[in-house]
């Protein structure tokens, strides 16, 4: 599985490209799921955590750990920066704080389409590389950003349940 | 009797300036609702409440930076139900009849809006019988309102979804792209050659200054087996296997993936599958000059891009 894992082809983004595009989903039928190893292996695992509204109410998004995030409606979550994909006023967004001790790659897996976005003291950082989660694992989509060492707020929007699970984890 | 016909002359007069004014003022009032209703379009067409789950905005598909396609092969709708055919770009989409790659009857803006928001082959935005529930949802807020009875003056009920669909047709009718280099008249010597090529084997179909002849063709042969049959769709008809609208060529260099299912990942995969083969060199060119038909100015617009202000907040 762990192989297969690495076979899944993430799409370089070009330069400027932004945080969270999607793309088409032509996934096998699965009977059950599967759950991911390597880097996503704690993807089964998530603890619960209620998005912020704001950056300043944002709770902590731990590295290396799945979280299960309760959202808010969108109209209540004010962002530090307006995400190029708002979301609707039926959809769902909040505010996630991530502290990147050790500068790199970080993917940030989630179980749906929605928009993210990270946004540090020098506005958003650009992706560089997104694609789907292996299959049958039900991670939707995800993104991977170079990240410095520092405090970030991590910016979901658009999603279309009031629920979703969000992993970030250190690429080798 | 000197003195009446004075009078009456003045009337006259008086009359028809009466005339020439109300014609301005009403022209300006016209054009004042056309340009709400542009505004209106424009706030509309990234508006995610036009879709089911409240996920999905025109603009999620259609980016401006990739010419207002999207960079995937295909895209998923609201219900994860996986996209037919690639995202076509909207440059000039305002001078386009028909609009799409294999529907003859969408001749109109106003109709093809109603594809994606209302489809459901594929479900792309889910809101097929739920128009009235767009309504309610832009209803709930003021500035909406507003916009709507600016764009739509004289109206009753101005919100609802003919006029949404109304009003996003003139925002798209205004997303013109003419600032190319091949517009401006500044081709590159490579891109002059790569034009000589181009016009012998590829402008009797990329025709015009859209590059499209808004016709339908298929290159090879009939493939029943294909998932997407194309133009028969629609028509039935056997001539109609495979065929597909020619794509324009504006901004072609943003809006890979390319070929109706986005199946083609670059413009030299796509120039091959017309069955070309170019030296090296020839190749270069042609690419040098599909280069030369990229808008920079239109791909980052500010009058198209996601509006940040409505009715004088900040959105």
């Amino acid at each position: 599985m762990y192989r297969s894992i690495i076979m899944i082809v993430l799409i370089a983004a070009s330069a400027g490209a932004p945080a969270a595009e999607e793309m088409s989903t032509t996934k096998p039928a699965c009977i059950t799921n599967v759950a991911p190893s390597g880097e996503l292996a704690p993807w089964v695992n998530p603890v619960p955590a209620k998005a912020g509204s704001e950056a300043a109410n944002a709770p902590l998004l731990s590295v290396g750990k799945a979280t299960s995030v309760t959202l808010l409606p969108t109209p209540d979550v004010h962002y530090a920066l307006r995400p190029e994909k708002p979301g609707g006023s039926v959809s769902y967004g909040g505010l996630l704080a991530l502290d990147v001790a050790q500068a790199g790659t970080y993917r940030i897996a989630l179980n749906s389409a929605a928009w993210i976005d990270i946004v540090g003291k020098d506005g958003a950082l650009r992706s560089v590389a997104h694609g789907h989660g292996p299959d049958c694992t039900g991670i939707r989509k995800m993104v991977d950003y170079v990240v410095p060492a520092g405090r970030y707020t991590l910016q979901i929007s658009a999603n279309g349940a009031a629920q979703i699970t969000v992993l970030a984890v250190p690429m080798k | 009797m000197k003195r009446r016909g004075s009078l009456a002359a003045l009337a006259v007069f008086a009359l028809g300036a009466t005339g020439i004014v109300s014609e301005r003022v009403r022209a300006a009032n016209n054009a004042n609702a056309t340009t709400a209703r542009i505004e209106l379009g424009r706030r509309l067409f990234y508006d995610a409440d036009l879709s089911q789950d409240g996920t999905m905005a025109c603009a999620t598909c259609h980016e401006q930076r990739h010419g207002f396609a999207d960079g995937n092969r295909t895209h998923p709708g609201v219900t994860n139900e996986a996209g037919r055919r690639n995202v076509p770009g909207l440059a000039n989409v305002g001078e386009f009849s028909p609009l799409t790659s294999a529907d003859p009857r969408l001749t109109t803006l106003e109709a093809q809006v109603s594809v994606p928001v209302l489809g459901t082959h594929p479900v792309e935005m889910g809101m097929a019988g739920r128009e009235a529930e767009i309504a309610r949802r832009l209803g709930r807020d003021a500035c909406y309102r507003r916009m709507f009875a600016a764009a739509f003056p004289g109206t009753a009920d101005p919100i609802g979804y003919a006029n949404v669909v109304r009003a996003i047709a003139a925002f798209e009718r205004t997303l013109a792209s003419h600032g190319s280099a091949y517009d401006h008249d500044a081709l590159s010597a490579d891109a002059r050659a790569g034009q000589e090529t181009f016009r012998r084997d590829c402008a009797a179909c990329h025709a015009g200054k859209n590059f499209t002849d808004l016709a339908f063709h298929r290159l090879g042969a009939i493939d029943p087996a294909a998932a997407d049959q194309g133009l028969f769709e629609v028509t039935a008809h056997e001539e109609d296997r495979g065929k597909f609208r020619t794509p324009p060529l504006r901004n072609l260099s943003v809006t890979a993936p390319y070929w109706h299912d986005g199946s083609m990942p670059t413009a030299r995969d796509a120039i091959a599958r017309h069955g070309f083969v170019y030296p090296p060199e020839t190749m270069r060119r042609l690419e040098v000059l599909l280069d030369a038909l990229t808008d920079h100015d239109f791909l980052s617009n500010p009058a198209f891009a996601l509006p940040a202000t409505a009715c004088g907040r900040q959105l």
